[in-house]
């Protein structure tokens, strides 16, 4: 028979693994000294080259952001962060122009983390928009997918070349002043990805890139914007990991997604950022606006996101749900250990007849981590016959570790169905004997279990990285995945 | 610090206020209220509440002429009764009876002057530094309350019955009540609070259950639907301890009852239960806050809502489970029926964790009528009226029957709630 302190042990001796892709690429960077004005946001926007509007655009948020307060709404400890002390830009020094000028150091980083670029990325069948601090350094299958009529470069390609539909959608699903972290981003942001599928078009691959964050001290800013134009579909994926560095990170990246009618977005995410040592030093602050909104009838936007890194994670993809019929769905895994804390859930905003979503969130907490689900379902007055159904479940692994769950349900239209259920318990003895006493070791039953446990989230996830997830909670959690 | 301009009326009710025996305590209880003043909706647990109805000052009055019309609200069975009219207690209209040995029942305002021990009781520090306007401005302005004492082992054979009638126009009663519980003995009480017109009833209960007590509290909110009511219940629970409470909302245009109860034995277990059935422009909350600050303790939760017309219900609840609290069982459930396309309901039900070895487990749900369970009873040729009526009391009785061993108090509610359904409904 186990007892709780020898699986306790167990997890102590698994969890004390090292941070498997802890590195730093040695690249010259062309950065902006520590500070953060209307000159850095000038600067900013100078270097890439941007039209007046986006300036002003930025201006805007900027002087907007210098109004509004850090929110301390959230279950976090968050030490104060010192906005004046980060630089704002910083981009490998040449720019390249085909794969081959990209910098070997830098291809190295990616081969280490097993991105699968140029051969490989076509082997995988995933357009890879990499972006490597802030500047997109290589783009895949830009032709084949150019082809179909499908847009995906990097955010500051599609400022140059679409600029009429940047401008018409960003910023109007998360509007500058939205929060605190989006108007900052707003201000800053450096670049990110853009993509946009036309009508009637599946997009035939799985659209992916990879945020990393390298030279020391530039919080990193992305913005992405993803559009799906009537009846098109497309999957994107979005991974990260990030090299070991003692200093808190920022990262305040935007996510705005558009489904017009019929359309669907699988927005998957996996979230593997260093989370800082087991005595919670270092480690990146993950404060991140997501949000999609479904303007046309029967667009579905789903998100699917692996939280496993960061040492405070503040983060709440969520649907608007405007068009009738259309559908909003939340599946998340989210894994605290040692000092981490996640705050992490979603809004569903129900405002068209017949729609529906769905929440799954599967919290675990070990070590000394806080995990919170945080969520809100509401259902506004003409959302006639909207339902919803929310599950949030929690499992704790040690006897220092919190999870908290904080639904919030608002309903507005008696026709409307919520329901929420959520359970918080720990690994039994009897299951961990159960399978011990069938041959498994320790940690093959602690895995076997967490990853039972994750089932219905990771099932959402695209095959090709469902498979890095069952990684990253084997580095998060147990020494080996079966 | 500055005093917050809505506290200023009350400054003068303050000033005016008697000096007893808790004259320092009662200062720094509403200099604590004129620093915090009125909760805003940044506040997490006043986000829901409208508090437009408090814009007028309502401040304690003296006794004013008053028809207490408290017969259809009377217990049947029997019980010690105390009644309070407009905050004073009504000694004509109150029957004790005998009471058994060790029991002492009195009202608050008889018993200030001469137990210092007790009085002191009536307040703590949440009072004089916490946060909770209205509890301070409670504890500054309260003239009276009832106080029920059982000694050790002692088991009260009848329910305690606690009617409050209110009419005084634009007036506030302020109430303080004292439960204490000796070790291994067990009390019923039944609270009432009903009344015409516009007041403002704010009633603070401290609850003090030793080990192995056990306590019924049950309260009936029926009061004047231009009348707000605000409750708050604190209790601590001792080892092994049980306290049931079960609130049957019914009226008012805005109210709150608010149940913060911690536990500081281990076995203890508790159960909070209630049902809330609105109408017009009734507002109701119901919040509580559960601590479970020690290991084996268990809570069970149960509200029920059924909100129609322009109604808003919600309900607040929180658990929290401490480090050291190890085996701890706690389940929430509110469930709630909205009838009516503008009432609105919003539910939160919170659980916060920090020990890993525990069962928690909480629900929500919002929703109309079943259709099936609807159509199921047409089939059998029961009018809509009366199906709706049939699901709508089965709804509300879901919570009622939590209230186990007690079947005369569960009809006695149970007959509020049919009273209140045979108010002919108004169409949307």
């Amino acid at each position: 028979m186990t007892s709780p302190d020898d699986s306790l042990d167990t997890i102590h001796a698994l969890t004390g693994e090292g941070y498997k892709y802890g590195f730093v690429t040695d690249i010259e960077s062309d950065s902006l000294p520590p500070g953060l004005d209307e000159s850095t946001v000038r600067f900013i926007s100078a270097k890439k080259q941007e039209p007046e509007w986006l300036l002003e655009w930025r201006l805007q948020a900027f002087r907007h952001w210098l109004t509004m307060e850090n929110p301390d709404w959230a279950k976090l400890k968050v030490a104060p962060i010192d906005y004046q002390a980060s630089s704002y830009y910083s981009a490998p020094k040449e720019g390249p122009k085909s794969l081959d000028e990209v910098d070997p150091e830098l291809l190295k980083t990616y081969e280490k983390l097993g991105i699968p670029l140029g051969e490989r990325a076509a082997l995988a069948g995933i357009a890879v928009d990499a972006v490597f601090d802030s500047v997109s350094v290589a783009t895949t299958f830009k032709s084949k997918l150019n082809e179909m009529g499908i847009i995906f470069c990097s955010f500051g390609e599609a400022v140059r070349e679409h600029p009429e539909l940047v401008r018409k959608y960003l910023g109007s699903v998360v509007p500058q002043g939205d929060n605190f972290f989006s108007a900052l981003n707003s201000a800053v942001f450096s670049d990110g990805s853009f993509a946009y599928i036309p009508p009637g078009i599946r997009c035939p691959m799985e659209l992916s890139t990879y945020f990393r964050i390298n030279a020391a001290k530039s919080g990193q800013f992305e913005r992405t914007l993803l559009i799906c134009d009537k009846g098109s579909y497309v999957s994107y994926l979005e991974g990260c990991t990030a090299p070991m560095r003692d200093e808190n990170q920022l990262h305040a990246a935007v996510v705005e997604l558009i489904a017009l009618e019929d359309a669907e977005i699988k927005y998957s995410t996996v979230q593997n950022w260093y989370p800082g040592d087991a005595q919670g030093k270092g480690g990146i602050y993950n404060f991140v606006t997501k949000r999609g909104a479904c303007r046309g009838d029967r667009a579905k936007i789903s998100w699917t996101q692996v939280e496993t890194g960061s040492a405070i994670t503040w983060k709440y993809p969520s649907c608007l749900l405007e068009g009738d019929g259309s559908v909003g769905a939340f599946y998340s895994v989210a894994i605290t250990n040692n000092m981490q804390q996640a705050d992490t859930g979603t809004k569903m905003i129900h405002l068209g007849k017949n729609t529906t979503s769905t929440i799954i969130s599967k919290g675990i907490s070990a070590g000394r981590g806080q995990n919170t689900y945080r969520g809100l379902v509401r259902m506004q007055p003409k959302a006639q016959n909207a339902r919803n159904f929310t599950q949030c479940d929690s499992l704790l692994i040690g006897d220092r570790c919190g999870a908290h769950t904080v639904p919030y349900i608002e309903v507005r239209n008696p026709s409307a169905r919520c329901e929420h259920e959520a359970t918080t318990s720990k690994i039994s003895d009897d299951q961990m004997f159960y399978c011990q006493q069938r041959g498994l070791s320790k940690e093959d039953a602690l895995s076997l279990i967490v990853n039972g446990f994750c089932k219905e989230v990771l099932k959402e996830l695209p095959m090709e990285f469902a498979v890095e997830a069952q990684k990253l909670l084997a580095v998060s959690l147990e020494g080996s995945v079966g | 610090m500055t005093a917050k301009p809505e506290t200023a009326p009350y400054r003068a009710a303050f000033t005016a206020h008697p000096a007893d025996a808790l004259a320092d305590q009662r200062k720094s209880a509403f200099a604590r209220f004129e620093t915090l003043g009125f909760p805003t909706r940044r506040e997490e647990a006043w986000r829901f509440t409208n508090l437009r109805p408090l814009q007028q000052a309502y401040l304690p009055g003296t006794a004013t002429a008053s028809k207490p019309d408290i017969a259809a609200y009377a217990f049947d069975g029997e019980s010690y009764r105390l009644v309070f009219v407009n905050g004073r207690f009504a000694p004509d209209l109150s029957h004790t009876g005998a009471l058994p040995k060790g029991v002492r029942l009195d009202n608050t305002a008889k018993l200030l002057p001469g137990h210092q021990d007790l009085a002191q009781s009536l307040l703590d520090d949440t009072d004089t530094a916490g946060g909770q306007g209205f509890a301070a401005l409670n504890a500054a302005l309260f003239a009276d309350g009832y106080v029920l004492v059982l000694e050790d082992g002692v088991t009260l054979d009848h329910p305690v019955e606690i009617v409050h009638w209110g009419d005084a126009p634009d007036q506030s009663f302020h109430l303080r009540n004292l439960i204490k519980l000796g070790t291994g003995s067990r009390a019923t009480i039944l609270e009432t609070y009903i009344g015409e017109g516009r007041y403002w009833t704010n009633a603070v209960t401290l609850v003090d259950v030793a080990a192995a007590a056990s306590l019924r509290h049950v309260k009936l909110q029926d009061e004047a639907t231009t009348a707000i009511h605000f409750g708050q219940v604190r209790g601590t629970l001792d080892r092994a301890a049980r306290y049931d409470g079960f609130v049957l909302t019914l009226g008012s245009e805005l109210s709150r009852h608010d149940s913060f109860i911690r536990y500081a034995g281990e076995n203890a277990e508790c159960g909070l239960f209630g049902a809330y059935l609105l109408r017009g422009a009734q507002e109701a909350t119901n919040m509580t806050v559960v601590d479970h600050a020690t290991p084996h303790c268990t809570t069970h939760e149960v509200f029920k809502g059924v909100v129609d017309e322009r109604a808003h219900g919600v309900f607040l609840g929180k658990i929290t489970v401490r480090e050291d609290a190890q085996k701890t069982n706690a389940n929430q459930l509110n469930k709630n029926l909205l009838l009516s396309a503008r009432a609105t309901v919003d539910t939160k039900p919170e659980l916060e964790i920090f020990a890993d070895d525990v069962k928690c487990s909480h629900g929500a749900t919002v929703g109309d009528l079943d259709e099936d369970a609807m159509f199921y009873l047409e089939a059998r040729g029961i009018s809509p009226d009366e199906a709706r009526r049939m699901l709508i009391e089965a709804f509300a009785a879901d919570a009622i029957d939590r209230l186990e061993g007690e079947p005369a108090l569960r009809a006695h509610l149970a007959a509020h709630v049919q009273r209140w359904l045979n108010v002919a409904r108004v169409p949307s």
